[in-house]
């Protein structure tokens, strides 16, 4: 069987969820096909008795609440699905303890930039001069990248422009976070404070690039972050809802077989039943390490894509236990929203001790309540903690000792937690999902279980491959979406690589018909 | 924009390092080899992942053992990769075609996890009354046949951060099978607990697995079997059903889990006894059950419209059985697993229409309520109906 479409997307993660919802609305006939029977991909939830568990997310940003820049909002308004999603604003951007008994540490750190310098002050007196140029210095980095992301035509005066407006991203385009917040003359504490998101994209900021923080930085702390009321799974089904009321068709549990690509021109792809789909675009939300070696014929991949997966390493690999409490945060003194728990301040060392099952004390946990009370039936709570894994010390996990490894790292977790926040949970504990890189693995394709795609690396910074690597990968009407693209993995990047991706879609096919 | 230029290491050093980024990031891509990546499967992880979750199995049946004539035990081996590890406790959902019928149905695993590892599931199959796939089952299956079951699922297992460590498990009829890997795990060394185990069943003829509940009862400390007949008066058995007294008498003087399997009847009473016991809610766990019936003075009928990868079909259905049911007998297929409303595999889009959900059935997510998505498994029509299941 044979069918046409204008578009197809393969993978209905949040890359292909947004592309295809694009596409769609801007009247192209678009096919997404998902192998698995849900959207969403990581963007998910799932029900145990009578709790409903988010499966990934912990806060959104670029649906800001605070500033009203929201690019995300923007993206999801102009698909149609804005109006489906009910978000929840967040106050506070994250509790971070140490550990270590030594370099004991326990900060709460409000959002909003005004509340947060003045926050950090109390914890570090004198540090506000200091953190007030750091701020400058984010806001100064956001106007360049929204400066170069409105150039719509580009003009040589802009060249200009840039080099006289814009110094401070050009000066500091290469080095990482702690070279920059050093030469601002932050103290320790005040680094450690700030520094405290690095979980979130996996790297130790020695080699974190500042752009790339601070970019997330400015998205959390001054834009504000939230939360979909309905979980994560609530974006997705709203994206998809959009996208089918625009016409487009969501086939689910369907398998690509092939895409089809012949002389360096993809042309559609092959399903699992042998259907071919015709499609002058294919816009691919699977992983490179599905793509390349699985969907396109080895002889039409050329070269430098092949180089390029190669080159990169394989980000942080997930693990996740999910509570359902029997009693209310109140009761428990679940003060918090979001938990950093680290093994020490420095958090080269946390990544290094990140690599050993024995050693790993990392984790970031949330309490949803905090965000709207009534997640959960009353009296009770929901708390999800995550931990991540640099190295890939799962694949050393036999099935035999599976189950005993995942609940012994998971009984860790609780007791780190416990001991970090003095709060007892383990009595209380009425349901428990353990999630671990064969979870993710299982149910996204993951390669290793990984969660943030590639790492950010000095040599593969974001703004590297911003700058390098291109949604269009070489093969004319393949495009990628999703976490391993131009930006890092993770929410905000993966739709906002999906939007990318339609759009040059359209505007290839807008020219291909002139 | 403020005048003050912020720089690094100062603007001569500060435009090399920028510059240094162009040739890095060459370097770094150009010293790569170009061969084709490691494929996803041959990731450590993702290996085990799909030996524990493989997509499906192919079995075969290696040898049937009788139980008297109310239930036969079936034994498989795997005709390919090694059988999926499970959790004692979890069951298999096994894809059979009957006549022109499509259907899914899950069996409790009765063999151990180990048993697994060496090469064979152990499933117990009980002659019930309209039992139309277990029916089927005990008349067709011999020894050879290949069957397609999907990978173990479900939550009735024991979990040492949620449960107490002694459990009491009570099983009615086939019930049992969970509670017979959950013993022979502890018996092997591979579940840290106790089981107390309280079966139920109508006479002592109806008991399944006698000789071995005994045997390794008498041989683990952990393992204790109380036998309660509902039905007969005989000497050594409870008698009565297994309820809030007979729990009390034989539950362990520490704290305990209550985990539960058994056909509809025995849920029903247990709803009004357990309450008795003022255990909290975490202490007590029900196997997931569903008849996929609904008791129907004049049931209806009614059409449904199916979507499937854009092509639609109508079919009939019966408002005393679920939506599934009447894919089934349509020979619809779905990725259904649980029948119950909970692992949510069949999740689809109610396009147009009205169903009932039983109370308690509805285990949806807020989105798939908001969205109009239902799990097939636990709707009965209430009119035509509009149903997307691709």
């Amino acid at each position: 069987m044979v069918k046409n479409y204008d578009a197809v997307v393969i993978g209905a993660g949040n890359g292909g969820l947004v592309a295809a919802a694009r596409l769609a609305k801007e009247g192209k006939k678009t096919l997404l096909v998902e192998r698995h029977n849900l959207p969403g991909g990581f963007a998910t939830s799932f029900v145990r008795g009578r709790f409903e568990f988010e499966a990934s997310l912990h806060e959104l940003c670029g649906v800001g609440s605070i500033t009203g820049k929201s690019p995300l909002q923007k993206i999801f308004q102009e698909v149609g699905a804005a109006d489906k999603i009910e978000w929840v604003s967040l106050d506070e951007a994250f509790r971070v303890i140490t550990l270590d008994e030594n370099e004991k540490c326990d900060y709460s750190m409000p959002l909003g930039k005004e509340a947060f310098i003045s926050k950090l002050e109390e914890y570090d007196p004198g540090s506000s001069a200091v953190v007030t140029k750091i701020f400058d210095l984010i806001e100064s980095i956001e106007k360049t990248l929204d400066f170069v992301s409105d150039i719509q035509d580009f003009k040589p005066s802009m060249i200009k422009e840039i080099f006289s407006e814009h110094t401070d991203f050009l000066k500091v385009a290469n080095y990482s976070v702690d070279e920059v917040l050093e030469s601002l003359g932050a103290s320790q504490k005040t680094r450690d404070i700030i520094n405290a998101y690095w979980c979130y994209l996996g790297q130790p900021t020695d080699e974190l690039n500042v752009i790339h923080y601070f970019t997330m930085l400015h998205a959390y702390i001054i834009d504000g972050a939230v939360i979909p009321r309905g979980r994560s799974h609530q974006i997705s089904t709203a994206l998809l809802e959009a996208f089918t009321e625009n016409g487009g068709d969501a086939w689910f549990n369907t398998s690509v077989k092939k895409i089809i690509v012949k002389n360096g021109v993809a042309s559609g792809v092959e399903l699992d039943d042998g259907t071919q789909i015709n499609a002058k675009a294919v816009i691919c939300n699977a992983s490179p390490y599905n793509a390349f070696t699985k969907l396109i014929d080895e002889k039409e991949i050329p070269e430098k894509l092949k180089k390029e997966v190669n080159a990169k390493t394989l980000s942080a690999k997930g693990f996740a236990v999910f509570l359902g409490l029997n009693r209310s945060a109140d009761e428990l003194g679940l003060n918090n929203h979001t938990y950093f728990i680290y093994p020490t301040n420095d958090n080269r060392r946390c990544y290094e001790l990140s690599k050993k099952l024995e050693t790993n004390d990392v984790q970031a946990t949330v309490c949803l309540n905090r965000a709207f009370d009534d997640c959960s039936p009353e009296g009770t709570s929901i708390l999800y903690m995550t931990s991540i894994f640099a190295g890939d010390e799962w694949s050393k996990v036999s099935v035999k000792d599976y189950y005993k490894t995942k609940l012994s790292f998971a009984e860790k977790m609780i007791d780190n937690f416990e001991k970090a926040t003095g709060v007892k949970i383990r009595d209380y504990i009425e349901e428990i999902e353990i999630s671990t890189p064969m979870t993710y693995a299982r149910y996204t394709d993951a390669p290793a279980g990984t969660i943030y795609g590639y790492e950010a690396t000095k040599e593969d910074g974001i703004v590297k491959r911003i700058v390098f690597d291109m949604i269009d990968k070489g093969i004319q009407g393949l495009y990628f979406a999703g976490g391993y693209t131009t930006r890092h993995m993770g929410y905000s990047p993966s739709y906002t690589t999906g939007d990318m991706a339609a759009k040059a879609a359209v505007l290839a096919m807008e020219k291909e018909a002139k | 924009m403020s005048k003050k230029k912020f720089s690094v290491n100062g603007t001569f050093k500060d435009s090399v390092n920028t510059v240094k980024f162009l040739t890095e990031r060459k370097q770094f891509i150009n010293s790569a080899e170009a061969v084709i990546p490691t494929r996803t499967d041959d990731f450590g992880v993702n290996k085990v992942a799909k030996s524990i979750h493989p997509k499906e199995q192919n079995l075969v049946i290696s040898r049937i053992e009788e139980h008297g004539d109310i239930a036969k035990s079936y034994y498989f081996k795997s005709e390919g990769a090694p059988l999926a590890y499970f959790k004692a406790g979890q069951y298999l959902t096994f894809k059979l075609e009957i006549g022109n019928s499509v259907v899914t149905r899950s069996y409790s695993i009765a063999s151990s996890p180990a048993s697994a590892l060496s090469g064979e599931y152990q499933i117990t199959v009980k002659r019930i009354n309209d039992g139309f796939v277990s029916d089927y089952i005990l008349d067709n299956w011999s020894v050879g046949d290949k069957v397609i079951a999907y990978a173990p699922e479900g939550n009735l297992i024991y979990n040492p951060l949620r449960d107490a460590k002694n459990i009491v498990g009570i099983a009615g009829g086939s019930g049992i099978t969970p509670f017979l890997s959950i013993a022979r795990a502890i018996a092997q060394g591979d579940e840290d607990c106790s089981l107390t185990l309280l079966y139920g069943c109508r006479t002592s003829d109806e008991i399944l697995f006698k000789a071995e509940l005994d045997s390794l009862s008498e041989k683990n400390e952990e393992i204790n079997v109380v036998y309660v007949l509902s039905h007969s008066d005989e000497e050594g058995y409870e008698k009565g059903f297994v309820g809030a007294d007979i729990i009390s008498k034989y539950a362990p003087e520490d704290n305990y889990s209550i985990f539960v399997c058994g056909p509809g009847g025995l849920y029903k009473f247990l709803d009004t006894e357990l309450p008795k016991l003022k255990k909290e809610k975490k202490y007590i766990r029900f196997e997931v059950f569903s008849s996929g019936k609904k008791a129907e003075e004049e049931p209806k009928e009614y059409s449904i419209t199916v979507i499937n990868r854009g092509d639609e079909s109508v079919i009939k259905a019966s408002s005393s059985e679920t939506v599934l049911c009447a894919f089934e007998r349509a020979g619809i297929v779905v990725p259904a697993r649980c029948h119950t409303g909970e692992c949510g595999f069949c999740r689809s889009k109610l396009v147009s229409g009205k169903v009932y959900i039983p109370e308690g059935e509805d285990k949806r997510r807020i989105a798939d309520m908001q969205f109009n998505f239902i799990h097939p498994c636990c709707c009965y029509p209430e009119s035509d109906l509009v149903i997307r299941i691709n």
